[in-house]
C-alpha cells in the first residue's frame, strides 16, 4: 500500500505533507534506539514527538510516522520532518487500537 | 545451507548483529573541558567521578541507547563498531565545519549527513570510527531508500569542528520520560 491509499481512508489526522512513499511493513517502538535497526519503509507508530525521532526516521527512511494516543508534534518537529520527506501523523486512539486498524485498512 | 561468496569480492548487504542495550554515559573533565563517553551494560549506569591522568572526570548525563556491529549476509564478514558511540544528525548549523562540508551533496540531491561519534572528542589519542566501519555504516543506512535523490552520508567525529557549538541531534533516548 502506499501513503497516499492510507491516507485516503480518511482515519488519520495529518501534520504535514505525507508523501507517497510505499509502506513495505509497520514497526512500532517508542524508542530511538531500537528505531534505527529497522529497515527501509517501514510506518513509523510511535508515542514520541521530539526531534531525535525524526533524525532516526530519516536515516532508516521510514513510509510515515504515525503518532498514536493524540501526540501532537512541535512545529520545529513539523519543519524538521517537512525537509527529510517524512509525512507525519496522527491518531486518538491506544498504539493496539491503531495497529489493529491499520491491519483492517489492509496495511500489512 | 546457503553457500557464501567469498569476502574479496562481495557485493555486501549488511545486516546488524551482536545488538546490545544499555546506557550512553557522557563525562566532561571541568580541566580540559573535553567530554569522553562509554557505554555501559549495567543496570544503572555509573555516575562517579574520577581521576585518570591529567582528567577529572565528571558525569554530565546518560540516555538509554544501542550498539551494534555489522555483518554482511553473503560472505560473513563482520565489522565491529565498538567505537561507535551513537549516531548523530547535522543540523547544519556552521558552514566551515566539515560535517558540514560532507553532507553539502550534488544540487538536487537530498543529503544528510550522520556523524558516527567515538568515545573521546579530543581524539588525543589520534583514534575514532575506524574507515572500514564508516564504509560499512555509509552502505547499510544507503540499501532500499526510495527517493532516488535522497543520500545518508556518515562521517567520523573527527570532521566536526566544535563539540561546544555543535548542535546535531544525537540519536539515544533523551526523551523517554517525556511521552506523559
Amino acid at each position: 500500500m502506499r501513503m497516499s491509499e492510507l491516507v485516503k481512508q480518511g482515519v488519520f489526522k495529518t501534520f504535514n505533507e505525507p508523501g507517497d512513499k510505499e509502506i513495505k511493513g509497520v514497526y512500532i517502538s517508542d524508542m530511538v534506539s531500537d528505531i534505527i535497526g529497522i529497515g527501509p519503509g517501514n510506518l513509523l507508530v510511535t508515542l514520541q514527538t521530539h526531534k531525535n525521532l525524526i533524525a532516526a526516521a530519516n536515516l532508516v527512511d521510514v513510509a510515515a510516522v504515525v503518532f498514536s494516543r493524540g501526540k501532537t508534534p512541535t512545529d520545529d518537529v513539523v519543519a524538521l520532518a517537512n525537509k527529510a520527506g517524512i509525512g507525519l501523523l496522527g491518531f486518538d486512539g491506544d498504539t493496539w487500537t491503531l495497529a489493529k486498524k491499520l491491519y483492517e485498512l489492509g496495511v500489512r | 545451507m546457503t553457500e557464501k561468496k567469498p569476502k574479496g569480492n562481495c557485493r555486501h548487504r549488511w545486516t546488524m548483529s551482536n545488538v546490545r542495550n544499555g546506557y550512553l554515559v557522557v563525562e566532561g573533565c571541568f580541566h580540559c573541558r573535553h567530554r569522553t563517553s562509554f557505554f555501559s551494560e549495567e543496570p544503572v549506569p555509573p555516575q562517579d567521578d574520577y581521576r585518570e591522568g591529567d582528567h577529572f572526570w565528571s558525569y554530565l548525563g546518560s540516555s538509554q541507547a544501542s550498539k551494534f556491529d555489522l555483518k554482511c549476509e553473503e560472505c560473513s564478514q563482520e565489522v565491529p563498531l565498538k567505537d561507535v558511540m551513537a549516531l548523530m544528525l547535522c543540523m547544519r548549523c556552521d558552514s566551515e565545519c566539515g560535517v558540514y562540508k560532507a553532507g553539502s551533496g550534488e544540487k538536487g540531491s537530498k543529503t544528510w549527513a550522520y556523524v558516527a561519534l567515538c568515545a573521546n572528542t579530543s581524539h588525543a589519542s589520534g583514534r575514532c570510527v575506524t574507515k572500514p566501519g564508516i564504509k560499512a555504516l555509509n552502505e547499510y543506512f544507503n540499501r532500499g531508500i526510495q527517493d532516488p535523490h535522497k543520500k545518508i552520508i556518515v562521517v567520523s567525529c573527527e570532521s566536526r569542528k566544535s563539540v561546544d557549538t555543535c548542535q546535531g541531534i544525537v540519536l539515544a533516548d533523551v526523551g523517554l520520560t517525556e511521552i506523559y
